[in-house]
């Protein structure tokens, strides 16, 4: 069972990748492929950010915060031109583990909506240091002469479908990853955590260990979404790190699902579609995008595909006989 | 860092005057806006992370007024009660909607009101700075002190966030309003067994907390430029100074809010590359020492 | 000496909640708490669990003096509870819960690279709830059980960590007569059959009467008496104390 389990994932893991590589071959815009590239970077931002959310129960308001030392980090290394592409990301994502080990250190003791405050607000701090360092950072103009992709055995990140088929890969690895922790017995006893950290420290679950654990790798799974972003755009800004961006990630979980390991994932593309439409119409996006969220939240209650799932399964309950109609009122009731 | 400058401009006493006072009219800002923050937390058990959109609104609102009537009082009022009003709308109609809900959701809908709000000013003012201008009423000559000078719109402004703060405390520890208000604090059942109709206390204290943001943005608007996005930055040193100071405390907040404003002045001077690494390691430092707060009470969460 | 109390005493401002408290424990016993409304028993529990810490006072526990411990350590050692209230994980199923439950006392909870649920805790994790009888519920989410299994599940989470020492905290609280007599046969049976030492807090008499064979009574925190069934029914202290204000010991003390 356990073994299959993994079989299976690795397979499905596989088939997505051929087909997001085969994308751009098939559909040749390349508008759809640098669509891809911001939905791969900003979903693995929020998918990294959901392992907090949905797993652990811990809303973080400043995961951007990783996301952009993760830019950053990653832009000085290649601009010092002492280092290949794959030593500078594994150095960034050690880096920026070690970052999160630090303020996550101080955060994971505060509980509920205190968290979110606080982690908001060493992601601003971040985001002061990175406009007043200028010297370093270049401040609001963001990371200056643009971020070198030196060839490494042999794989030119020039090319721009090489460095769309490098990025869907480095995504696909992270996704693998993250499903591995989500599915692991370290995953489950993250729900514990979420359900009920009271009774979870009662049967012996460290649970500021276990919290400081996933909101470092959370952290570091952010610095790649980073790191990806920054390939792309060649180059790294401060509002990667604005409260917006942590912000957006928030929402995309919302618009997706935090109990769905994708969700996340669908949230990303929706959102990025919804940008994409508004600003078309309209240089207010962000009151668009507001009203949007307040429509949501306060119509359907909970998230979009939370509530597709939802009404599938009302669906189906009241065409199947009065049997299973009693268990899916129970789980209205409970929702 | 530049703690040359620093220890010249302490001892010059005309130096040391004026950076004083703006160390306490920043402070003073700060407590207004940490103490309504403080406030609402204290008794709903929200966060509002909308906080600095309401100073600001009550900036821009201070802002229109005047420009329509060129009384500052006029101002300060419409600031005041304009955010007060809008505090109420936003509880009854989005808030009251998410209490018991899940933090994102809470967190989803502040995230949404800031975003509107920054996108309205935009709408309605431009996206370019504004400057509001002393009023008249305060253009006089400067107070002399020590050889420093102190404009007299400071004054002012330090005098009634003094006023407005402890006619607060006042208002919540001597008052049968007070009492209720902080037995809705702990135990809204048992309120509301009694009578009284907690929905439009929730809503009251709401819109008093909110109030006082918009108070702060008023009195601000004077000495600041005025730009859509201008609340955020207060929100998070507001949470700064609500963490040093303990939840719930009003004394807590003014100290911390003091102590920031300090920090904020004179490390302008002295180090000013790590003024926000000196206010983060402070609150880190109190958050590992005493999670409560300084004046916070121990049962807090 | 299973768990030994010494002296224990808690103050909660003007409250004496807790007043030099002295009891025995021996081990593989089965340990009644009882007392009206407000006695201090859960904060009896909450003393030597760990959630509060004593003013003064020792708790011995398999030989080592426990108080300023956290409630982590205390778990770790092997003292168990089980509350009042349900406390369980509602989004998880039976088995699930369970069995990462038996993975934590394990201590393979910071496991990465294998997949839950690993074959050696999902069969202890079986085991428990072929014990408790939910064999048919196994797959169902928590919040989904009814009252009364709710309750059993919290049981089992206990029992998932294998304790020395378990203390429930209201087994039947909030059931029917019935519901009642089936749990704490249930209670019985896993006490038997796991041989450890057992505390409960019960406020219905037959059933304290009927199983236990150490009781306690706690009386605005201090110790009243202790003794067997049949000592405490006929202990003058213990009936003056419930007379007026419990009456449903009378009528059990009645019966005999």
């Amino acid at each position: 069972m356990t073994r299959s389990g993994m079989l299976r994932d690795a397979v499905i893991a596989i088939v997505a990748l051929a087909v997001l590589v085969a994308i751009p071959f098939v559909f040749t815009k390349p508008s759809l492929r640098d669509f891809l590239i911001y939905v791969m970077a900003y979903g693995l931002l929020a998918m990294s950010l959901n392992l907090l959310v949905g797993l652990t129960g811990l809303v973080s308001f400043g995961h951007a915060a990783f996301f952009v030392s993760g830019a950053y980090m990653f832009g000085l290394l290649m601009q010092s031109g002492n280092v290949s592409i794959p030593v500078a990301m594994l150095i960034t994502v050690a880096g920026t583990a070690m970052l999160a080990l630090v303020i996550g250190a101080i955060c994971v003791r505060l509980k509920e909506i205190y968290f979110s405050f606080i982690t908001l607000a060493f992601q601003m701090f971040i985001h002061s240091i990175i406009l007043t360092w200028v010297s370093l950072t270049g401040g609001d103009q963001g990371l200056r002469g643009g971020i070198p992709r030196p060839p490494f055995l042999g794989i030119d990140l020039g090319n721009s479908v090489a460095l769309y088929i490098f990025c869907a890969c480095v995504f696909m690895i992270c996704i693998v990853v993250m499903r591995q922790i989500w599915q692991s017995p370290f995953g489950y006893t993250l729900r514990l955590i979420r359900d009920n950290p009271n009774r979870a420290n009662y049967l012996g679950v460290d649970i500021i260990r276990m919290k400081l654990g996933i909101f470092v790798i959370a952290g570091a799974m952010a610095s790649v979404a980073g790191m990806l972003l920054a390939l792309f755009v060649s180059g790294a800004y401060p509002e990667f790190g604005f409260w917006t961006t942590s912000g957006e990630a928030i929402f995309m979980i919302m618009l997706g699902s935090s109990q769905l390991f994708i969700g996340p994932i669908i949230g990303a593309i929706l959102l990025r579609l919804l940008e994409h439409f508004v600003s078309i119409y309209t240089e207010y996006h962000g009151l668009v995008l507001g009203l949007v969220i307040l429509a949501i939240v306060l119509g359907l209650r909970r998230g979009v595909a939370d509530f597709v799932v939802e009404w599938i399964e009302r669906r189906k309950a009241a065409r199947a006989p009065a049997t299973t109609e009693h268990t899916a009122c129970a789980k209205e009731g409970a929702l | 860092m530049n703690l040359e400058a620093l220890f010249s401009c302490l001892s010059s006493s005309a130096c040391a005057v004026t950076q004083v006072s703006t160390a306490l009219i920043i402070g003073m800002l700060l407590f207004m806006v940490a103490s309504g923050l403080s406030l609402i937390f204290g008794v709903l058990g929200v966060i509002n992370f909308a906080h600095g959109a309401f100073y600001m609104a009550g900036a821009y609102i201070a802002f229109f007024t005047y420009q329509a009537t060129s009384s500052f009082l006029a101002a300060f009022l419409a600031g005041a009660a304009g955010v007060g009003l809008i505090g109420v709308i936003f509880e009854r109609f989005v808030i009251s909607k998410v209490y018991g809900k899940d933090i994102l959701m809470q967190l989803l809908v502040c995230y949404a009101v800031i975003l509107i709000f920054d996108d309205l000013v935009k709408m309605v003012a431009g996206p370019e700075y504004k400057m509001m201008g002393m009023p008249e009423v305060f253009a006089l000559p400067p107070l002399e002190l020590a050889g420093g000078f102190v404009p007299a719109y400071y004054v002012f402004m330090i005098g009634a966030s003094l006023v407005i703060g402890l006619g607060l405390w006042l208002a919540i520890e001597k008052t049968r309003m007070g009492k209720i208000v902080r037995a809705l604090a702990i135990n809204p059942q048992m309120v509301g067994a009694l009578g009284i109709n907690t929905t439009l206390l929730y809503a009251a204290v709401f819109g008093i907390g909110s109030a006082l943001a918009g108070v702060a943005g008023a009195l601000a608007a004077p000495t600041r430029t005025l730009t859509p996005g201008m609340g955020l930055s207060i929100l998070i040193e507001s949470f700064i100074v609500t963490v040093i100071g303990g939840m719930g405390s009003i004394v807590g907040a003014l100290i911390a809010a003091l102590l920031i404003g300090f920090t904020r002045a004179f490390g302008a001077i002295g180090f000013p590359l790590f003024v926000d690494g000196m206010m983060f390691g402070m609150m880190a430092i109190v958050l590992i020492i005493k999670p409560s707060g300084l004046l916070g009470r121990e049962v807090t969460r | 000496m299973m768990l030994s109390v010494q002296n224990l005493d808690k103050r909660f401002g003007g409250v004496h909640a807790t007043r030099n408290v002295s009891i025995d424990f021996p081990a593989g016993s089965l340990t009644a708490i009882i007392g009206p409304n407000g006695a201090g028993k859960t904060t009896f529990f909450n003393l030597i669990s760990g959630a509060f810490r004593p003013n003064s006072g020792k708790v011995i526990f398999d030989g080592q003096d426990i108080v300023g411990k956290s409630s982590l350590e205390i778990v770790r050692l092997g003292m168990m509870r089980a509350f009042q209230v349900a406390e369980i994980f509602p989004s998880l199923t039976v088995n699930e819960a369970l069995t990462a439950a038996v993975i934590s006392h394990q201590r393979k909870s910071w496991t990465f690279m294998s997949r839950f649920p690993v074959p050696e805790a999902q069969t202890s994790a079986e085991e428990i709830i072929e014990l408790l009888g939910l064999e048919d519920k196994a797959d169902t989410l928590s919040r989904n059980l009814s009252h009364g299994d709710q309750k059993l599940l919290d049981i089992g989470l206990a029992l998932a960590m294998q304790p020395k020492v378990l203390l429930l905290d209201e087994p039947t609280a909030g059931m029917g007569p019935d519901e009642r007599w089936r749990m704490i046969g249930k209670v019985q049976h896993l006490w038997s059959v796991k041989k450890m030492t057992v505390l409960f807090i019960e406020h219905d008499m037959d059933i304290v009467f009927k199983i236990a064979q150490q009781i306690h009574v706690l009386k605005y925190g201090a110790v009243l008496a202790t003794g067997t069934a049949d000592e405490i029914r006929r202990n003058q202290d213990v009936i003056d104390a419930y007379l007026g204000t419990d009456h449903h010991l009378s009528e059990a003390i009645g019966e005999t």
